[in-house]
Order: C-alpha cells, then sequence, then structure tokens
C-alpha cells in the first residue's frame, strides 16, 4: 500500500499533516506499507467473506421481502492513543452521571427546573418525556443503562460529543465482530502491538442487566426483547442475546399476571423474568398505557416495572435526555449536578426556541447542519453547505413554525481516517460511537464503533444510509514490544 | 424453552419435511405419466387435492382444471405462492420461520434451507419443464434431506430437538396418509375396463414410489404390488419410517420426554388406535379415502392439542 500520495484537508486519524504516520498508527502504516496493492486486495476480499460467513447483517425491506445485507468493513482499522482514550473514557463517564441524574431529577422534583438551569418549556415539548414515570425510583437511580454516543473530531484535533443516544442505540454487535475479521486478518500485528480488547463487553451488559434484578441473590432471568426478525437490527438482538446466555423473546412471548409480575410462555409454562433489555421503543412496550396498537411488546408491562416487579433497561422515558435541544445543556448539568467542568466538550450548539439563536440559524442557515429534536439515523436533517436553496427554505419554514423542535450546529470538518479503494488509501469521514453501561459504577467500552462514511466527501456514516465500518484500535505505546 | 421457539422448530420440520414429500409427489407422477400408455389418461387433480390445494387450484382453473397443461399444473404445485401447499410456498414459510429462531440452530442448517431458496428462485421455472423437472426434483429432495440430516447430526438432543423431531414424524405421518388418498383416488382412468387392475397396481406401485418405499416394501412384503399390501406396509409396517404407524410410534418415543400434557397423549393414542385397528383388506376393497381423511383430521386434533399444551405457554 503506497502512502506517498495519501493527503488529507482536515484532521487524519492515522496520518499527521506532513505525510508521517501518528506514533500510536507507527507500526500498523509501515505494515500496510509493506504490502503489495494485491495482498491488500486478499485481505479485504478475506474480510468480506468473514462478515458474510460470520452473519454480520442487518436487515433491509426492500421490494416486499427482507434482503440481509452485511455493512460494509473497511481493512484498514482506526487507531486511538490510550493516553487519549483514559481522558475520553472520563469524559463519557462523567456525561452519564449527569445524564443519569438529570433524568431521575426530571422525574423526580425537577430541581433542576426550578433552579431556572433547564427551561421548564423544553419539558413541556419534550415528545420523550413520559407522564408515566413520574414519581418512579428505578434500582440504583439509573435510567440509562446502555447509552450510545457518538463523537466526532474536527479539523483541529478536538474529541466533541454530539450526541447521546439513550433510548435503543445499537451497533455493538459490529464493534464486536470488526474486531473478529481484524484479529483473522492481521493476526501479526495483534502480536506485535498493544491493541486493548474489547470482547469484554458482552460480560459487562450481562452483569450490568443482571445488578437490576428485583429478587436480589437468585440467579435472574433475563431476556431481550426485540421487535422480532423485521427489525434492522434483529441480527444484532440475536447476537448479544447469544453472546450473553439469555432468551431472546418477542412481545407476545411475554405476559404480565394480575401478581404484576411479568412472565415468559415457556413450554414447561410461564416462567417469571426478572430483567428485560429491550430494544423496542419506549412507545411500543405497553399498548395498556402507549400505542394500544401495539403488538411489540407485552400489555401491563409498565404495570409491572412501576410496581418494581421487572427491570427494563433502559427505563422507559429515559429518552427525555437522548433529544438534540437537550443535549445542548449537558454541560449545564454536568456543572449543576457534579459541579465539574465537561471533560469532553459538546458541538457547539444553536437552539431555535431561543430567538436570537433563531435569527443566527436563520441568517447563516448555508453554514449549518441543521436538526430535528427526536430524530435517529441522520434522518429529516440539513447539512446547509451541501444542500440547495429549495432546501434551505424548507428547513427556514420548518423552523419557524415548530423552532422548539430544532437546533444547529456548525458544519464540522470532520476528521477522517484511510480505507482501502482501487487507487490505494482514501480519506474518509467517520465518527466514533463508544457504548456506555451504567450500573453502581460505569463501564465504557474500549473505544467502540467507527462508524465511515464510504462515500467519498460524505459526512453521512449512518449503516442506513451507506455508511460502512473500521475496527477501532486503543493503542498502548508503552506497552509496545519493539 | 420459549412457546414460540418450540412452535417455531415443530413447525420449521414440518414444512422441510411436507417440501420434501410435495417434491417427490410429483416426480412419481411425472414418472407415472411416462409410463403409461396412450389408451389411458393421467389426471393431476387428485394430486392437487391430495396437498389440500383444491380450492386454490378451482379458483385459478375454475372449468374443474381439466384445460389445465401438465406444465400449469407443475407449476401450481411446485412454485405458485397463491398455493400454500406448494414446494416454494413449504420452503419459504421454513425459512421465514428460521430467520427467528436462527440463534436456535447451527448455521449450517440456515445455509442449506437458503441454498434451496435460491435453488428454486433460480431454477424453479426451468425445473416445471419435462426435460428438466426428475433432476430438479432430486435436488430438492436431496436438500431437505441435508437439512434433516444436519439436525440429527449436529443439534443437541434438547426440548427443541424433541419438537424438530414431532414435527417431522406428524408431518410424515400426515403426507403418508395423503399420498394413499392420491394413489387411491385413481391418478390413471383406462379407456378400456380389463385393464383396471393392471394400471391400478401400477398407480400403487408409484404411491410406494414416492414414498421411498418401494425397494424396503420388496424386502418386507415380496409379494407383488396391490393395493391391500401397499396399505398395510404404508400404515402398519413398524421398520418403515415413512409408514404411518412408525411416524407415530416415534411420536409416542418423543412424548415422554417433555413436561407431561394429557391431552397431547390422548390425541395421539386416538390415532395409534385407528391405525392399529385398521384392516387394509377391507379398506382395498373400498375407496380407502374416506379412513385417510379420519386419520387427518386426528392429526389436526392432536395439532391443536399440541399446541394448546406447549406453544401457548
Amino acid at each position: 500500500m503506497d502512502w506517498a500520495k495519501y493527503r488529507t484537508t482536515t484532521f487524519d486519524e492515522l496520518i499527521q499533516a506532513d505525510g508521517q504516520p501518528r506514533p500510536a498508527a507507527r507500526r500498523l502504516v509501515e505494515y500496510l506499507g509493506g504490502l503489495s496493492g494485491r495482498e491488500i486486495a486478499e485481505r479485504q476480499l478475506a474480510a468480506d467473506v468473514i462478515a458474510k460467513v460470520m452473519g454480520i447483517t442487518f436487515t433491509v425491506y426492500s421490494d416486499g421481502r427482507n434482503v440481509d445485507r452485511t455493512l460494509p468493513f473497511d481493512l484498514i482499522p482506526r487507531v486511538i492513543p490510550r493516553t487519549e482514550w483514559i481522558r475520553t473514557e472520563a469524559g463519557l463517564k462523567q456525561r452519564m452521571r449527569a445524564l443519569n441524574l438529570f433524568i431521575g431529577d426530571i422525574y423526580g422534583k425537577q430541581q433542576i427546573v426550578k433552579d431556572k438551569v433547564f427551561p421548564a418549556m423544553l419539558l413541556k415539548d419534550s415528545v420523550n418525556f413520559r407522564q408515566q414515570c413520574v414519581g418512579i425510583k428505578p434500582p440504583l437511580g439509573v435510567w440509562a443503562h446502555i447509552c450510545g454516543s457518538d463523537l466526532v473530531r474536527d479539523g483541529d484535533g478536538t474529541l466533541y460529543a454530539l450526541e447521546d443516544n439513550l433510548r435503543i442505540p445499537s451497533g455493538v454487535s459490529y464493534m464486536l465482530e470488526n474486531r473478529m475479521v481484524a484479529k483473522r486478518v492481521f493476526p501479526e500485528l495483534f502480536e506485535t502491538s498493544s491493541i486493548l480488547p474489547v470482547d469484554e463487553y458482552p460480560s459487562q451488559l450481562y452483569d450490568t442487566l443482571a445488578a437490576l434484578s428485583p429478587r436480589p441473590g437468585d440467579t435472574p432471568v433475563i431476556a431481550l426483547l426485540t421487535p422480532g426478525v423485521f427489525n434492522s437490527a434483529y441480527f444484532e438482538h440475536a447476537y448479544l442475546a447469544q453472546a450473553m446466555g439469555i432468551e431472546l423473546v418477542e412481545g407476545n412471548d411475554l405476559f404480565v399476571a394480575d401478581d404484576d409480575c411479568t412472565y415468559m410462555r415457556t413450554v414447561y409454562g410461564a416462567q417469571r423474568v426478572d430483567v428485560i433489555y429491550r430494544r423496542v421503543d419506549d412507545l411500543f412496550i405497553d399498548p395498556e398505557v402507549f400505542h394500544p396498537e401495539s403488538v411489540l411488546g407485552a400489555p401491563g408491562l409498565m404495570r409491572s416495572w412501576r410496581a418494581g416487579k421487572v427491570a427494563l433497561a433502559n427505563a422507559p422515558g429515559a429518552g427525555v435526555a437522548d433529544d438534540k435541544v437537550v443535549f445542548a445543556y449537558v454541560p449545564k448539568m454536568i456543572k449543576y449536578y457534579l459541579d465539574e467542568d465537561p471533560i469532553l466538550p459538546n458541538v457547539p450548539s444553536y437552539l431555535c426556541h431561543n430567538a436570537k439563536e433563531r435569527k443566527y440559524v436563520l441568517e447563516n442557515i448555508e453554514k449549518l447542519v441543521v436538526k430535528p429534536a427526536n430524530e435517529s439515523g441522520g434522518y429529516g436533517m440539513l447539512i446547509g453547505p451541501r444542500s440547495t436553496k429549495r432546501e434551505r427554505d424548507k428547513f427556514k419554514k420548518l423552523i419557524e413554525a415548530d423552532p422548539r423542535n430544532y437546533m444547529a450546529q456548525p458544519t464540522l470538518s470532520l476528521s477522517t481516517a484511510p480505507i482501502v479503494t482501487d487507487e490505494g488509501p482514501s480519506p474518509r469521514h467517520l465518527d466514533l460511537r463508544p457504548f456506555v453501561l451504567s450500573r453502581e459504577d460505569i463501564y465504557v467500552t474500549t473505544g467502540g464503533l467507527t462508524r465511515v462514511a464510504m462515500e467519498k466527501g460524505s459526512l453521512v456514516v449512518n449503516s442506513s444510509q451507506g455508511g460502512g465500518a473500521k475496527d477501532t484500535w486503543v493503542v498502548d505505546l508503552d506497552e509496545e514490544a519493539d | 424453552m420459549l412457546s414460540r421457539v418450540a412452535d417455531n422448530l415443530y413447525w420449521f420440520s414440518r414444512y422441510v419435511r411436507r417440501a420434501e414429500n410435495t417434491a417427490r409427489l410429483v416426480g412419481v407422477g411425472s414418472l407415472l405419466q411416462l409410463d403409461l400408455p396412450r389408451s389411458v389418461r393421467f389426471a393431476w387433480r387428485p394430486m392437487v387435492d391430495t396437498v389440500g390445494a383444491g380450492d386454490a387450484f378451482a379458483e385459478l382453473f375454475p372449468s374443474s382444471g381439466d384445460d389445465a397443461t401438465d406444465a400449469e399444473v407443475v407449476r401450481f404445485l411446485l412454485l405458485d405462492e397463491r398455493n400454500s401447499s406448494s414446494l416454494r410456498s413449504s420452503v419459504d414459510a421454513a425459512r421465514e420461520i428460521l430467520r427467528g429462531i436462527r440463534d436456535t440452530l447451527p448455521q449450517e442448517v440456515w445455509e442449506a434451507i437458503n441454498d434451496l431458496y435460491l435453488y428454486i428462485e433460480a431454477n424453479g421455472e426451468r425445473g416445471v419443464s419435462r426435460r428438466y423437472r426428475l433432476e430438479f426434483i432430486t435436488r430438492i429432495a436431496d436438500g431437505c434431506l441435508k437439512v434433516s440430516g444436519l439436525l440429527t447430526a449436529n443439534v443437541s438432543r434438547d426440548i427443541g430437538f424433541q419438537f424438530l423431531r414431532l414435527g417431522t414424524a406428524i408431518e410424515q405421518a400426515d403426507m403418508t396418509t395423503r399420498i394413499i388418498d392420491a394413489g387411491a383416488s385413481g391418478l390413471v382412468t383406462p379407456r378400456n375396463e380389463d385393464d383396471r387392475e393392471a394400471f391400478q397396481n401400477m398407480q400403487w406401485m408409484a404411491v410406494l414410489r414416492s414414498l421411498a418405499a418401494y425397494q424396503m416394501y420388496r424386502r418386507h412384503v415380496r409379494q407383488r404390488v396391490t393395493a391391500e399390501h401397499a396399505l398395510r406396509f404404508l400404515l402398519q409396517n413398524n421398520e418403515f419410517p415413512r409408514s404411518v404407524q412408525f411416524c407415530l410410534a416415534r411420536a409416542q418415543h418423543v412424548l415422554p420426554t417433555m413436561p407431561a400434557r394429557p391431552g397431547v397423549d390422548r390425541g395421539l393414542n386416538r390415532v395409534v388406535g385407528l391405525i392399529r385397528n385398521a384392516d387394509p383388506a377391507s379398506l382395498a376393497a373400498k375407496n380407502p379415502a374416506g379412513f385417510m381423511d379420519e386419520i387427518q383430521v386426528h392429526l389436526g386434533t392432536f395439532n391443536a392439542a399440541l399446541a394448546d399444551g406447549y406453544f401457548r405457554g
């Protein structure tokens, strides 16, 4: 692989501006440099085959049929030095502590609103605020047990928090499988470099879930609730259930009895369930309380949860903090609840409900990324510098009609990393999604899922929109063997 | 074991076995057709009724199907998605079920089913033509047996496996009665009354062949094929794995390994009794169709008891 011509106009994760590899990536870059184009192509092919055989897929519904697609996997790992990761991990833990305190406060005394740090108006209009959760005190005071936070790096090298996915974040199975693939393709590098392992996640997740059991002492019965095979993340649901040795259940497998306990229907009869890792959105988990036509959940589940007979992860209502407008207040939350300065900065945000900031957004829309508060998957947003006048006019109208629901951020010059192309290594934009597990202590994955836009120049990394993935290496330079 | 998963395992193995039998049935019809002289008329229609697709067929070919060509009927039996018992429908159903329980069965099973599915997608239309039909059918039957083989060789004997075994046994018992039914309903009608017996025996030979039973029949029975002997062999033989008796005995072995459900045992014992007390000679003398229907109805009742006992939870 020839690095001589590799150039990028922004911060690159592997290569410095002078064309030299960053210290943590030096071994990797040299190693790849020693491989011929043909050897690279062979390894890319091997990686694709392994991914296919292992069944690393996501499901796309098209032409009335389900199609399993493999997530494009790029061979070249993204490298993060351990020194930087220690700081990032601390920043993520700090965010999670503040976010869980915030959610608990919102469904409790709402002190942060009374103290005028967080505007009451935002709460009133939040589509993710669940009245049914008010007054509930979930085990350990944790609401968001599993969080996937998206981090991006700007052109100057600063790592920012872009959003915190507190509802049903996905992608962790790709992180685990990408590592399996990388190990098979680069066994030599794993022998000589100090690449920190990631495979602890399923055990950590299991412990996080088990800690919630309403029947401490016993071996808890834990189930993963999936919307079913038609869900795009079904592969991940099955993968995690298998990796943890827990039941993979659908709504119809569960029922809530008169004793408020939740049971699974088994061939032996009803079996009580203690903890449910639900991968079904809040609004569909209980037709008695939310969407009455939902068949994805189980009638009475909220009753069971409120009675403390079953634990739900994430807790219903946790999404109140997963809102791109609420996101802008995280630094204030950290200050308010923890009396600390944020370790990880937020991507600067302009909130359209604030008249002054709205005016700025409307006047500078062509420079900004405009996002609706509650969409995920990269849908419904406007990338100013790439937009047409017509699109911008449409968004201006949307913002004026519903300012609470919109926020804008400057268009970052997202960092890049090289991917394998027919023309040699070529830079592509990427982000990073570490997964954070909260129980009494907080666990952060080593690195996370690196999502990469496979299309040249594209800033959209979502798998639903043509994004791919890379393995993510946190490298300990002090431990490197010479 | 979740009730839904048990339900799916049971039906997965039923659909795989159904697909195999459907392929065999069409294969034998095709062979029989080739053996018959021009003076004898071959009717596909009883086969359509056999697989329980009479109504769907009547809707597509309203004038009782007489005008339907050989290719049209075979396409209906093998490929038509409007026919819920077509080969394709069975394979699709098995595959869709498996999609939801992929974590329960070995990866190779998924690959084998997917392979069948892709093969039908790619070669189905070609397989309808007379030239390639037998090749197509053989490949399908082999593919189904590969799935059975993988299940037998590679799946742990836990309770889930018992549901797989039960599904295969019940489906085979059911299909065997249906194939007997088709044979007895007269696939061929000789124009000359004197030829009737000769052609009927040919028909029973075809029935045995479609159940891969001809060779075993020869070894066990050592008499030429007649309706009475064939019926006795296919209903009551204790050693041939596709005989109804054998399948029910297998189901009787499985039930004690599962949580006790008296209703399920009762349902099965009723069918076992019927088969044990059947008199092949008198069945052969009149039309056995009524008896076969009775067995199928009781298998349906057993099925309902099974669903009540295990699949609702």
